[in-house]
């Protein structure tokens, strides 16, 4: 129970955060839709732990619920470095067409 | 025939101004493109009577050489060499690069360190670094005896028929991998190298695969 409140303030302190950056328009729509449902599926993935147990046993999987989280955030986390670096290396693109384009003014 | 020879520099100064008076005899024009140096080598290169391009920020070889090469279609060009400025080439084989596209037999024309002509390439290098890459390049599609050779001459059609679009030392691999599936003849010519240092090293050889990897995924 108390680790379960203690994740959930973290999860509150997260959507905080992203109503403020969405206040200061430092984020856009998609972003701030994107993250939201995130951090509200994984609160509602914590207060119904239980019910996430004993839905993994019906599927077959050994691991508990909060294992199978912990496995779904390293994907997760796998997958966005990935984008990041996609979008990093498009940025990179960019700003060499730009120093291009200046050196041949 | 106008010929232009692009040299890429990145804090070079030390040889720049050598291989510039070393070039200059077999071409039409030079052009350095200074790749965010401090301001030192473009002033070098000017006085030594090169056209200077200077990219405000470093934004590494494969960029340079592009810059280079659009430069070297505004002027006129119609053959471009690709040449290093550190001083490792031998100017004096810039006429047996572009020998094969003058008489018709090729469109690009990469130099070779293992054709038969003695370069004092590093041990390392030469037994383990390179046979590793040529076996990289070959995954890629890539079957050239030195896929990373920067010496190289094509004409102006094969210039305007792609683009560089790795920044940093993947762009010897991207060339290959491009002009290989085009419609372009190509042909290799031994050159000689004289190494005055190390280069690059096998860390380079894992970026360059990275950088290749990246180019694949964002297709």
């Amino acid at each position: 129970m108390l680790q379960q409140s203690i994740a959930l303030i973290f999860i509150a302190i997260f959507i905080w955060r992203l109503f403020t950056q969405r206040k200061k328009q430092t984020i856009n729509n998609n972003e701030f839709i994107f993250w939201l449902a995130f951090w509200l599926i994984g609160a509602l993935a914590i207060i119904f732990i239980r019910l996430l147990d004993k839905l993994l046993i019906t599927a077959g999987f050994s691991g508990s619920g909060i294992n199978f989280l912990l496995y779904l955030a390293v994907i997760t986390l796998f997958y966005l470095i990935f984008k990041l670096r996609l979008k990093i290396s498009k940025l990179e693109k960019s700003l060499t067409d730009l120093v291009r384009e200046l050196a041949l003014k | 025939m106008k010929i232009a020879c692009v040299i890429p520099a990145y804090n070079e100064d030390r040889y720049l101004n050598t291989v510039i008076a070393k070039v200059k005899a077999f071409v039409d024009f030079i052009i350095v493109v200074d790749d965010g140096s401090d301001k030192r080598a473009s002033e070098l290169a000017q006085k030594a009577g090169a056209f200077v391009l200077r990219h405000i920020i470093n934004r590494g070889q494969g960029a340079a050489l592009q810059t280079g090469s659009d430069y070297a279609l505004q002027l006129g060009a119609d053959i471009i060499v690709h040449f290093d400025a550190d001083d490792q080439f031998a100017a004096a084989e810039i006429p047996d690069i572009i020998a094969p596209i003058i008489k018709g037999e090729a469109d690009i024309v990469f130099g070779s360190r293992f054709l038969g002509k003695e370069s004092n390439l590093p041990w390392i290098k030469k037994y383990l670094i390179w046979p590793l890459g040529r076996l990289i390049n070959r995954f890629f599609g890539v079957h050239t005896s030195d896929p990373q050779s920067g010496f190289r001459a094509y004409t102006k059609e094969v210039a305007e028929s792609f683009r560089i679009e790795n920044d940093r030392m993947a762009h010897c691999s991207e060339i290959l991998i491009k002009l290989g599936r085009g419609r372009w003849r190509f042909k290799e010519v031994p050159i000689t190298v004289t190494y005055h240092e190390y280069g690059q090293k096998f860390s380079g050889g894992i970026r360059i695969l990275k950088d290749l990897f990246i180019q694949k995924i964002n297709q």
